[in-house]
């Protein structure tokens, strides 16, 4: 569960964010809006490449912004991002395991762990192949594979969607479905595909010019009129 | 690239990079390197001129320094333009322990690295996070700055004080070498162990943690931070480690030619040294081999044509912008292309995996 | 305490000259995201090609002009002909490339031009002035005032000129605005030319008043350098007073004994506060960012 207090960003004259406040507090969280309408900052700023100028973020009580922003991920805040970071001359395997380096394990439960994130992302049997031979699907795989290794507890994802055929989409449903019963974790999901938040988010947030239109069962907020404003006022088919 | 044919780890699934690989195929490929290596370092020096020796001891030397320049660019995207100027802070360092102190070579060896590193650390550190521009710029003025105080201040050769030099030039004296390494055939057999050692430990970063965090860094600081990667300490580490690595060379070179002129380390050698870093290879342990052979032994060459060496320049210029334009991984990458090429044709024959 | 004022005259001329480069390195390096390592070289060949026709006895009018016009002419070439290969490469390589440009020129300088002590002089060197108890001669003027005009007349270009506009739009966003149907090739070209002219000039005015001597001409671009970051690589004004304190900083230190071999370091010294003062707020930049 993230609690998001009064958030406010501004950056050369522009307030990406203000005053956003929304508990989310599901197991499967999405976030849409349209363009520019402040996602991705909000995502940024959970991971600490953005700094809010006021406002407080608590994930599982803990102080998210407190936290300088390579120990978040050591603590369990993980992400995908929208263009793919997969390392070209690392192998999938090594693109993988280097989210473990800073934890103690033993050679066999690292093993293990990269394994069985491997297995649920699709890519088991990959493992030598790098980067740079991999298309766009399986990188995204990779991606979420990174995102889930070990023990996460929050896994943000930013538009995993974008650019996938029908049949890789329901895979991917798959997959974030299947990630709080594997994991335990939490799954923060943006995206434009409003059929994949339909399908794998139990409640939803819609953000417009920075901050909170509506909040709630995923259901209910798709069929909010102001939602529907929001997206058509910008000429967008929702 | 070039990388892969080192880490040929595809051997055990998930056995990659978690411990130190001694696998089989990483002691093949460290035997390969190694006894070609042993056999010129016995066989070589009896066969050249006092000239050439000095040309390829120079090479190895700056096949050193090349190497820190080639993790900073090749591993993390950074452009160190001081590599040359920091290599000039090593030798005098060394120049100055080895004057003042009763300390044995490596000792002195190990004191000029270890100062240096700290002193590239402190001029790269502002630098380090702000954009790789700004690290570039930083650096040469470093160089130019280098440049300015080492010809003003001139290296130690036996003076007392601060600065070292002695005020008649009768009375300058030469670096000592060591002990074990008086002449200059043991000298050039000295210098490729310890470069190959430099050569090992970088080796040792690239496949273990480091290796990895650097590799994230150079994709993006974001990816990096978002792997738990702590970017800072990840630079400055590299930064450090090239810092040390020029200036063990500077004391190599300090004992190779026994006394430094201040007027030899301008700004362009650094610049120079990086251009043919790039052009000679940055993924690989050949690449800085390659560039220390141009960096020393083909300007040799053209002295020893009757050449002017300002034409070096012009076939180096070029040869950096072909390189950036259509070879990125450099001579190495290529001759790695045909090494690969040519091992696949031997293996086919039924070579053992 | 010596009398400064000569040197602090010098200084302002020098680092006038200093500005300028800067001006030039700034609005090409906005303009297309190259920062010209060669910039100074350029600079260089151009002032000994003024220098070779100065000694065939051609009217000094035409030498410089020649001279300026190779250095545009080398500008425009490396523009044209090897930056649209690197156009889609981070801004680093793109440097790193005009590395390779200086080193071409500075071998060719060299070896064609050997080695030997050359002088460039301006008529104006000797006709002075007596301002504020100082001498200034009028070459040292022209330096001053004519950097000062270039730079006021390079500032009402990018805002009130339409090709100036373009500019500025490439500076911003380059994939936007070749979406927008501006002609990008065409847009940099023009600041490929304007940087060279302004190259040209610069190399002519520091031969003058510093040394013809292709090596110190061509890291002249260190102190250039060393400007547009007091300008932040933005600002056309913070890159003038960063030349003008740089200049000045090295010439007042000339009367000082202890000092006065290492003041060619101010231009590091100035860089190296102004970097130490910008990183104070990090920013997070993605791959291939500038």
């Amino acid at each position: 569960m993230i609690n998001i207090d009064n958030l406010a960003v501004e950056f050369g004259g522009v307030r990406p964010i203000h005053n956003l406040t929304v508990d989310l507090t599901d197991t499967i969280v999405g976030v849409v809006g349209p363009n520019g309408a402040g996602k991705t900052t909000l995502l940024n700023v959970f991971s600490g490449f953005v700094i809010p100028v006021s406002g407080s973020v608590k994930a599982f009580g803990q102080d998210l912004l407190a936290m300088p922003a390579h120990r978040r991920a050591q603590w369990g805040l993980r992400r995908t991002f929208q263009t793919e970071q997969v390392v070209e001359d690392l192998s999938v395997w090594d693109n993988v395991v280097v989210m473990l380096d800073t934890v103690r394990l033993s050679g066999r439960e690292r093993r293990e762990q990269v394994q069985a994130a491997l297995n649920l992302a699709g890519l088991a049997g990959s493992e030598a192949r790098f980067g740079q031979d991999l298309n766009a699907y399986e990188r995204r795989r990779v991606e979420i594979a990174r995102a889930i290794v070990g023990q996460p507890r929050i896994v943000l994802m930013d538009e995993p969607g974008a650019g996938l055929s029908q049949a890789e989409s329901e895979e991917l449903q798959a997959i974030i479905k299947a990630i709080p019963d594997h994991y335990n974790a939490m799954v923060v999901l943006i995206d434009h595909d409003v059929s994949l938040i339909a399908a794998t988010c139990t409640s939803t947030a819609v953000l417009d010019f920075g901050s909170l239109i509506t909040h709630g069962p995923t259901g209910e907020v798709l069929r909010d009129e102001r939602v529907k404003a929001a997206y058509l006022g910008k000429g967008e088919v929702l | 690239m070039t990388s892969r044919s080192l880490n040929s780890d595809s051997t055990t699934q998930g056995e990659s990079m978690t411990r130190w690989p001694v696998t089989v195929a990483s002691l093949r490929s460290m035997a390969g390197v190694a006894i070609p290596l042993i056999l010129v370092a016995i066989i070589l020096p009896g066969l050249l001129s006092a000239f050439w020796l000095r040309a390829l001891t120079s090479s190895a030397i700056f096949a050193l320094a090349a190497a820190g320049v080639a993790l900073l660019y090749g591993r993390l995207g950074l452009v160190s333009l001081a590599q040359v100027a920091l290599l000039g802070v090593g030798a005098w360092v060394a120049l100055r322990l080895s004057h003042g102190t009763d300390l044995p070579f490596e000792l002195v060896l190990l004191g000029g690295g270890i100062v240096t590193g700290l002193v590239g650390l402190i001029v790269g550190l502002p630098a380090l996070r702000m954009r790789g521009l700004y690290l570039a710029l930083i650096t040469l003025m470093a160089a130019g700055g280098f440049q300015v105080i080492v010809g003003g201040t001139g290296f130690p050769d036996g003076g007392s004080g601060f600065l070292g030099r002695v005020t008649s030039a009768s009375a300058r004296l030469l670096m000592e070498r060591p002990f074990v390494a008086q002449s200059d055939e043991a000298y050039f057999r000295y210098v490729l162990v310890v470069v190959a050692a430099g050569f090992l430990l970088v080796e040792i970063h690239r496949r273990t943690r480091p290796g990895r965090a650097w590799a994230l860094i150079r994709k993006s600081e974001a990816c990096a931070l978002s792997a738990g990667v702590n970017v800072t300490l990840y630079q400055t580490w590299a930064f450090t480690l090239a810092g040390f690595l020029a200036g063990i060379a500077g004391g190599l070179l300090a004992g190779s030619v026994g006394q430094l002129d201040g007027r030899n380390f301008p700004a362009s050698s650094s610049i120079l040294l990086f251009a043919l870093t790039v052009v000679g290879g940055v993924y690989s342990w050949l690449g800085p081999a390659i560039t220390g052979l141009l960096y020393r032994a083909f300007p040799s060459l053209l002295i020893a044509w009757n050449i002017d060496g300002n034409l070096a320049f012009i076939v180096f210029g070029a040869a950096l912008l072909h390189a950036l334009i259509t070879a990125p991984a450099g001579i190495a990458g290529q001759l790695g292309d045909v090494g690969r090429w040519l091992s696949s044709r031997i293996g086919r024959r039924g070579g053992t995996r | 305490m010596p009398n400064l004022s000569p040197f602090f005259v010098t200084g302002l001329a020098v680092g006038a000259i200093y500005a300028l480069s800067g001006v030039g390195l700034v609005v090409l390096y906005r303009a297309s995201g190259v920062l010209n390592f060669a910039y100074g070289a350029i600079g260089a060949v151009g002032a000994l090609l003024a220098w070779q026709l100065l000694q065939y006895e051609l009217p000094e009018t035409l030498a410089w002009l020649a001279g300026i016009g190779l250095a545009t002419l080398l500008s425009l070439g490396y523009g044209r002909m090897v930056a649209p290969h690197l156009a889609y490469r981070d801004t680093v390589v793109k440097a790193v490339a005009t590395l390779g440009f200086a080193l071409v020129l500075l071998g060719f300088s060299r070896w064609y031009w050997s080695d030997d002590p050359r002088q460039f002089a301006i008529p104006t060197d000797t006709i002075g002035v007596s301002m504020l108890g100082v001498r200034v001669t009028v070459t040292r003027m022209i330096a001053f005032s004519m950097t000062l005009l270039i730079t006021i007349g390079v500032a009402l270009f990018l805002t009130r000129t339409r090709l100036g506009l373009l500019m500025r739009a490439l500076a911003n966003n380059r994939d936007l605005s070749a979406l927008l149907g501006i002609q990008v090739l065409q847009v940099e070209t023009w600041a490929w030319f304007i940087s060279g002219v302004l190259a040209g000039i610069s190399g002519l005015m520091l031969s003058d008043l510093v040394r013809l001597d292709a090596i110190v001409l061509t890291f002249m671009v260190i102190p250039a350098m060393a400007a547009a970051v007091v300008g932040r690589l933005r600002s056309l004004w913070g890159t003038m007073i960063g030349g003008l304190l740089i200049g000045v900083l090295e010439a007042v230190a000339t009367p000082f004994q202890v000092i006065s071999p290492y003041r060619s370091v101010a231009p590091f010294v100035v860089a190296i506060i102004v970097i130490l003062w910008l990183q104070r707020r990090r920013v997070i930049t993605f791959a291939g960012g500038t």
